[in-house]
């Protein structure tokens, strides 16, 4: 929206022109000699000056909320949805892993939770779909789309192979997991990344100041205070009570507006803070746990005859608890929060006790007590490896929900301190112009009595 | 108030352009590629060497048994009492890990358990260490285990890495397709025809020097069968052993032709562990003569491969 720059002052007359436009034009110039015209041409300013603001001003606040709108909706519910899918497929990658592993309660139990895992998977890719707006996201999704059935085919011929007993089940399952790794999750991480770039955008679309409305509100100001001097001097009356009004409620307006802007941005940057930075890093540790635990099942299904699946968990491990990883940042970040704390204290205390166990999984598959191996890995009792896993697995799901929580209220925050500014200020606009035009008709009326 | 009227339609239109031109486009189709899984690290156009075998020795001779006793063996065990041993636990048939009882079994597995049991009087005391075959030569020079025995063939550059004993199972190359192929042998192949194999041994130079096929390498030669289901290969190439523990997995496979060259299975040693080796070579000696080698080639093998199991030739240096 173009602003309007304020007609030029009046000049000295100009000799009368032939054609009728600039005959008009010296007729207008002409006016502005006399009283009555200047006033016409103060108020034509005044007009000029309150509208700008005034539609500026709107478009601001107007388009602030519509940022704020899509945070929660369009990006929002894209970047949730991304998030969601990969968490959901690391997770179904690793429990198909681990119910392939075990037999019995714990194979169904992990089964089930792989059933689950995939049907979330499933629902996200579905609500993604529906939000995605550019050609890259929807390549990314119908990728995604035409491996899951892939994937879930190699996972189902690896259990079927197995309960015959036959071992090409692991190879089976080791190809499933690679399509996932190899091909799946970096798709769905290159959505996530996607949507969080388009959210981050319209963050910083919510959080910008609107300067054009506040220049145009003070400059308004600024020749109504003038007029007001100019008229005192030239009537005696020392109030015009409709320029006065004008100016009451044009500092009515950009009080209001700045407040507003100020507030907005406030809790944008709470939302991102809080909210959006956290999930962010937690989701990545999730997934990296998901990872690793995927690899640690991969490891023994290929009875400890696959260096590569060793190498791999090294990897995600050390991005999750080494010095400087995944929960060393997230102890940093948020180790003072009161409700992040804890659970963050005991996600990275189970990381730990996990890692030591993997070491003894790894001592006894390496001396050949497999089935020792087996059951320290992915057993149901309390000092199986499942079990700090679990752990692990719930106490960054907790913390998760909790920064979800402050993202959704921080959202909602910035939206309801916009709520009713639209109509406020716009009211305000209207009445600064109507008392402006009132008062200044008044005068020039006095001329014509 | 006409200016007035003026700005706010000129406005409006400046809105109505606005929002005409932010309008998108919707974008295009997604293209998808049937998607096929393939293994990590799979090689459709492997680098086969052309350095000529070492045949500077002969693989097969081994130490003379001599009339080295159980006793002086056993001093080249880390613990006189208990046999470390470096198997497979994923080559079905030969070294496999039951995934229901969790038991080890197979026919390099059966031959280990005697050998044990004729070193140190019982076949329990015995301690499995599951490995890759690329860890086999470290393995034992390393003392991690006192002897391999796991599919290894034993060739002239093998034999100055480690010691072995004489040949305990004599395998060879052949072929594992679908039996409605119609490839009944190296014969049927043709450029067209991508035979998978394992990375890293000497059947990819094999196949491709004698027959038309193009070679595609995986690291983990289980990975072949998964190929050769999904129709991504035309045939698996590897030990008959190997792909015989392939074809009892499924109906539709079978292994076929004529071996195209000779693997004799040899139980590797630590260099310099003579004794063990001499020790091992007499009581596989006793087992082929007392019947324990027929009996466990008929357990494992000889419904996959022919009740006719293949000659051993027990050869010994000359010293």
């Amino acid at each position: 929206m173009t602003v309007q720059s304020p007609p030029a002052p009046p000049q000295a007359p100009t000799a009368p022109a032939a054609d009728p436009g600039g005959r008009r034009f010296s007729r207008a110039l002409a006016a502005l000699r006399y009283t009555p015209g200047r006033l016409r041409g103060l108020l034509a300013v005044l007009v000029v000056l309150i509208l700008g603001a005034g539609v500026t001003g709107m478009t601001a606040i107007l388009g602030k909320s519509a940022v704020i709108e899509e945070t929660t909706t369009q990006s929002g519910r894209l970047s949730v949805a991304a998030l969601e899918l990969y968490q959901a497929l690391s997770q179904a990658d690793s429990t198909a892993a681990s119910s392939y592993l075990t037999a019995g309660t714990a194979s169904e139990e992990a089964r089930a939770a792989h059933q689950e895992a995939l049907r979330d998977a499933t629902v996200a890719l579905t609500t993604a779909a529906g939000e995605v707006e550019t050609a890259e996201d929807a390549q990314l999704i119908a990728e995604l789309n035409a491996r899951l059935p892939v994937y879930t085919g190699l996972v189902e011929s690896a259990r079927t192979f197995n309960r015959l007993g036959e071992p090409v089940g692991a190879t089976y399952q080791r190809q499933a997991s690679t399509v996932m790794r190899s091909e799946m999750l970096p798709a769905a991480n290159t959505l996530q990344h996607n949507a969080i770039n388009q959210l981050s955008e319209a963050r910083s679309a919510a959080a910008a100041f609107p300067w054009p409305a506040v220049v145009l509100t003070a400059l308004a100001l600024g020749v109504l205070i003038w007029a007001q001097l100019w008229l005192t001097g030239r009537t005696n009356r020392v109030f015009n009570l409709g320029l006065l009004g004008a100016t009451v409620a044009l500092i009515g307006f950009a009080g209001w507006l700045t407040l507003v802007a100020l507030a907005s941005a406030s809790h944008t940057d709470r939302s991102h803070e809080d909210g959006a930075e956290p999930l962010e890093l937690l989701a990545e540790a999730h997934i990296t746990a998901q990872q690793a635990r995927a690899e640690e099942s991969l490891l023994l299904i290929a009875r400890g005859e696959d260096a590569a699946a060793a190498e791999r968990y090294a990897e995600q491990t050390a991005l999750l608890i080494d010095d400087g990883g995944l929960l060393d940042r997230l102890g940093e970040a948020y180790g003072d929060d009161p409700a992040l704390s804890e659970p963050l204290a005991e996600a990275r205390e189970s990381a730990a006790t996990w890692s030591q166990g993997h070491d003894e999984v790894i001592k006894l598959a390496k001396d050949g007590s497999y089935t020792e191996a087996v059951d320290l890995a992915v057993g149901d009792d309390d000092q199986s490896l499942a079990a700090s896993f679990d752990m692990l697995d719930r106490k960054l799901t907790e913390a998760t929900r909790i920064s979800a929580d402050r993202f959704v209220s921080a959202t909602g925050d910035a939206q309801r301190s916009l709520s009713g500014a639209a109509v406020g200020l716009s009211a305000l606009c209207l009445l600064a112009l109507v008392s402006s035009a009132i008062g200044i008709q008044m005068r020039v009326a006095e001329y014509h009595a | 108030m006409i200016r007035f009227r003026t700005l706010w339609a000129a406005a409006l239109t400046g809105c109505l352009a606005l929002t005409a031109c932010a309008n998108p486009e919707p974008p295009p189709s997604p293209e998808v590629e049937v998607p096929v899984p393939l293994p990590d690290g799979i090689d459709f156009d492997p680098d086969i060497g052309s350095d000529p075998a070492d045949t500077g020795c002969d693989p097969l001779a081994s130490y003379e048994p001599d009339s080295i006793g159980a006793a002086e063996a056993r001093e080249q065990l880390d613990d006189p009492d208990r046999v470390v041993v470096g198997i497979s636990q994923s080559t079905n048939l030969m070294g496999y890990r039951d995934p229901v009882s969790g038991d080890l079994s197979g026919f390099d597995v059966d031959i280990a358990k005697e050998l044990v049991e004729r070193l140190v009087g019982s076949a329990d005391d015995v301690q499995w260490v599951p490995m890759t075959s690329g860890e086999r030569e470290e393995a034992v020079n390393s003392g991690r285990v006192d002897m391999v025995v796991r599919t290894m063939t034993m060739n002239c550059s093998r034999w100055e890495e480690v010691e072995f004993s004489t040949e305990y199972y004599h395998a060879g190359q052949r072929l594992l397709v679908a039996s409605d192929s119609g490839i009944e042998g190296l014969q049927d192949l043709t450029g067209d025809h991508l035979v998978c194999t394992g990375a890293g041994s000497t059947s990819p130079r094999n196949i491709a020097d004698d027959s038309e096929a193009q070679p595609v390498t995986v690291p983990d030669f289980n990975d072949c069968l998964v190929l050769l289901q999904q129709g991504v290969v035309d045939a698996i190439t590897t030990d008959d052993t190997i792909l015989a523990g392939m074809a009892i997995q499924d109906p539709t496979l079978e292994v076929v032709g004529e071996a195209f060259s000779e693997e004799p299975y040899g139980v590797a040693f630590a260099k310099g562990d003579t004794d063990l080796a001499r020790f091992v070579n007499g009581a596989l000696e006793d087992m082929i003569d007392d019947g324990t080698w027929q009996e466990i080639y008929d357990r494992w093998l000889a419904p996959h491969l022919g009740a006719e199991p293949p000659d051993l030739q027990t050869k010994y240096q000359d010293e």
